[in-house]
């Protein structure tokens, strides 16, 4: 119950690394999932790369013409956030069906701990996927080759800690409220989804839209690093992704500090 | 100072859960020692799991004070958390990970240094003799390995007072039998550790607990060393088992007989089969207004005929929910043909499930298991039985066994609850086939 003394505010660092160690061993022993994430984007890479530059023209943002293969490669290194961060903030769902979860609630540490802990370790293993699809993107040429890659990619992994953060807030909160299985699909069709296509990830869509999505400024905030160019200005980009960020995460921490542990 | 002698001390503790207004905990006190093994003894649903929720600062009390180890469970709920140990009824332990791993985090959570980190591991990893599986997947472990890293777990923290919830649940006599001894064995070590163990097995609470605390609809019933409890139902116990008759109606027709033959102390059936009405085995609870027994009846038969009415009991009074649940098998068909699917409804859930399958006709086999077992408490038991077995007989019913005994704790729980304690298995296959459903989706 929320009404509990623990220390909320205290947080220990050590407990937050060793609960972030935990998401990420627990990742990279799960091969079967590094392994299907990894064929997810190449399926997109390849399909969205060839797909578009078939068309023949170059994609135009602001008068500046890109590579429409650049384009949806950076949209797609963005779009893994919102796969892996809302999957990944509801572990915490997983944990609550094995028991696990009361283990880490009996504790001596704040929610806040375990909050950020979940958060971080998530967060940092989305951002590891994000390295390897723009690795791949590179490797196949669908950036150029260009030594000023190495500092756009060096600059990508705050923007995709970032940008991580928001998405994984999304999946704490609804884990953290989920009661069964079956909302599984929901959360894919009415947040994933629509996320994912109206934010003009992949390929170029009417800004009248696309600037009701949060996880559009995302994205943008991606092909600026990533292209040098973009649609809307570097600050707001900035801006939203980041309140939407912190947004999220205060709305994750409060659902987390109401959960109760059920018999 | 005395004050210290006590690890555990729990002044009128309440508790209600705000969701359907349920009285989970009624006013309940009681104090363990140190280095007692302490035991709360009850059917599901006594609430013995929420009083260890509140002393483990998981749940916050409605009323009432608990103190663990000198610290409010409200106030220092941190130094409370550090002072316990717990091991819950279902596995919480993360397959996922090595045993190590597991004990690791936990360590790290509690603040332990590195080295006494290393150290303290491999200690706790030897008591339960799972020092050779520490690089396993926990994922790959057994039911009662799995009790045993929770136990070693629970320890690696030196607490004082050492909770466990259901610790042998589902596990095969072998294992149950280990893990009792090391229960004991800790006790028993130089740390003394206090346990508190929850259980609705009878055996575990006789073997283990210095001390037994029977639970019943959130009260305590009766607090005593297993020894004691037994002493207050002098005299023999005499189980006498019938053979499957049509003419139930004759049973309690029966018991009123035996209860007549001098020296017959107390008459009850066995199982929850038989009789034709719940209202004569109503125990009303202790310090309940004087209002005379045939209004309180009067009552009850109005509330019986009429669905509207038991909805709204079985809402704001939970001692209803478990009346219902332990009333005979005839009686919850009756109460179950009342209900069609729109009134079903607004029936709070478990009565809603328990319904649902009696209309399905799930009990039936449960029925012709558990047929008609009388069980009479009795001065004199051998001098007796001829009466009482005439009796039976003078009524056209035959006899498959008869067993006369000493008292048991399960009679002495019979004695105080009403009914024998039925395992709760419906909650388990639920869990069950949610876990399935879970690592299907992973895959």
């Amino acid at each position: 119950m929320s009404d509990l003394n623990i220390e909320k505010t205290k947080i220990n660092y050590n407990a937050v690394w060793i609960l972030a160690k935990r998401e990420l061993l627990s990742f990279w022993r799960n091969k079967s999932r590094v392994i299907s994430s990894l064929m997810q984007g190449l399926l997109f890479l390849f399909v969205f790369g060839i797909g578009l530059s078939g068309l023949g023209s170059s994609t135009i943002i602001q008068g500046v013409s890109v590579d429409p293969r650049a384009f949806a490669a950076s949209g797609i290194a963005a779009m893994i956030i919102l796969f892996t961060g809302i999957f990944g903030g509801m572990s915490i769902f997983r944990d609550k069906m094995f028991g696990f979860m009361k283990e880490l609630l009996v504790a001596p540490v704040s929610r806040r701990t375990l909050m950020l802990g979940r958060t971080v370790g998530v967060a940092l293993q989305t951002m590891l996927q994000v390295l390897i699809i723009i690795g791949l993107s590179i490797a196949i040429g669908y950036f150029g080759y260009d030594l000023n890659l190495i500092w756009r990619v060096m600059l990508i992994i705050p923007v995709a800690f970032l940008a991580s953060l928001g998405i994984v807030g999304i999946g704490l909160t609804i884990s953290t409220r989920l009661r069964d299985m079956q909302s599984f699909g929901l959360i894919q069709t009415f947040i994933v989804m629509p996320m994912m296509w109206l934010s003009g990830a992949l390929f170029p869509f009417p800004m009248q839209v696309t600037m009701f999505n949060p996880f559009t400024y995302s994205v943008d905030l991606f092909r600026l690093v990533l292209l040098g160019v973009s649609y809307f200005p570097f600050w707001l980009d900035l801006l939203i992704t980041g309140g939407f960020g912190a947004l999220l995460i205060v709305i994750g921490a409060r659902s987390f500090n109401k959960m109760e542990i059920s018999q | 100072m005395a004050e210290n002698n006590k690890i555990i001390d729990v002044r009128n503790l309440t508790k209600i859960y705000d969701e359907g207004n349920v009285l989970a905990v009624d006013d309940i006190s009681f104090d363990i020692k140190k280095g007692e093994i302490f035991a709360l003894l009850g059917p599901n649903g006594a609430g013995k799991t929420t009083t260890i929720s509140i002393l483990a600062t998981l749940l916050s009390s409605t009323n009432g004070d608990a103190v663990v180890n000198n610290y409010d469970v409200n106030k220092d709920s941190d130094k409370v958390r550090k002072s316990i140990g717990i091991v819950f009824q279902e596995p919480s332990v993360d397959g996922e990970m090595k045993a190590w791993e597991n004990l690791e985090l936990h360590a790290i959570l509690y603040g332990m240094p590195k080295k006494e980190r290393q150290v303290k591991i491999n200690e706790v990893l030897k008591l339960v003799d799972l020092d050779d599986r520490a690089n396993t997947f926990v994922k790959n472990y057994s039911g009662g390995m799995k009790r045993r890293l929770e136990i070693a777990r629970g320890l690696l923290h030196e607490p004082k007072v050492l909770f466990l919830d259901e610790p042998t649940l589902g596990l095969d006599p072998q294992t149950r039998r280990k893990i009792w001894d090391k229960i004991k064995e800790l006790n028993k070590s130089n740390s003394k550790i206090t346990i508190l163990i929850t259980t609705h097995y009878m055996d575990e609470a006789d073997e283990l607990a210095d001390r037994i605390c029977i639970m019943d609809h959130g009260k305590i019933i009766a607090m005593d060393t297993s020894e004691n409890l037994k002493k207050k139902l002098s005299g023999d116990v005499i189980d006498i088992q019938l053979e499957e008759i049509n003419e139930r109606f004759k049973i309690p027709i029966i018991i009123n007989e035996i209860k007549q033959i001098s020296g017959v102390k107390n008459v009850s059936l066995g199982t929850a089969e038989g009789d034709s009405s719940m209202i004569p085995n109503i125990q009303f609870p202790k310090g309940m207004p004087n209002i005379s027994p045939e209004m309180i009846q009067a009552r009850i038969r109005e509330t019986l005929s009429d669905p509207k009415k038991l909805i709204i009991a079985w809402k704001r009074m939970p001692m209803t929910t478990g009346m219902f649940l332990n009333a005979p098998l005839a009686m919850k068909k009756q109460i179950a043909d009342m209900f069609d699917d729109k009134l079903l409804e607004e029936v709070p859930d478990t009565i809603k499930q328990e319904i649902i399958k009696i209309k399905k006709g799930e009990f039936e086999e449960e029925e012709a298991e558990l047929e008609s077992t009388i069980s009479i408490s009795c001065e004199n038991g051998g001098k007796q039985l001829p009466l009482i077995i005439q009796k039976i007989g003078e009524n056209g019913l035959k006899i498959k066994t008869v067993n006369m005994h000493q008292p048991t704790l399960e009679d002495v729980f019979l004695h105080y609850v009403g009914t024998t304690i039925r395992d709760e298995t419906s909650n388990h296959t639920k869990d069950m086939k949610r876990m399935i459903q879970m690592r299907q989706l992973r895959k």
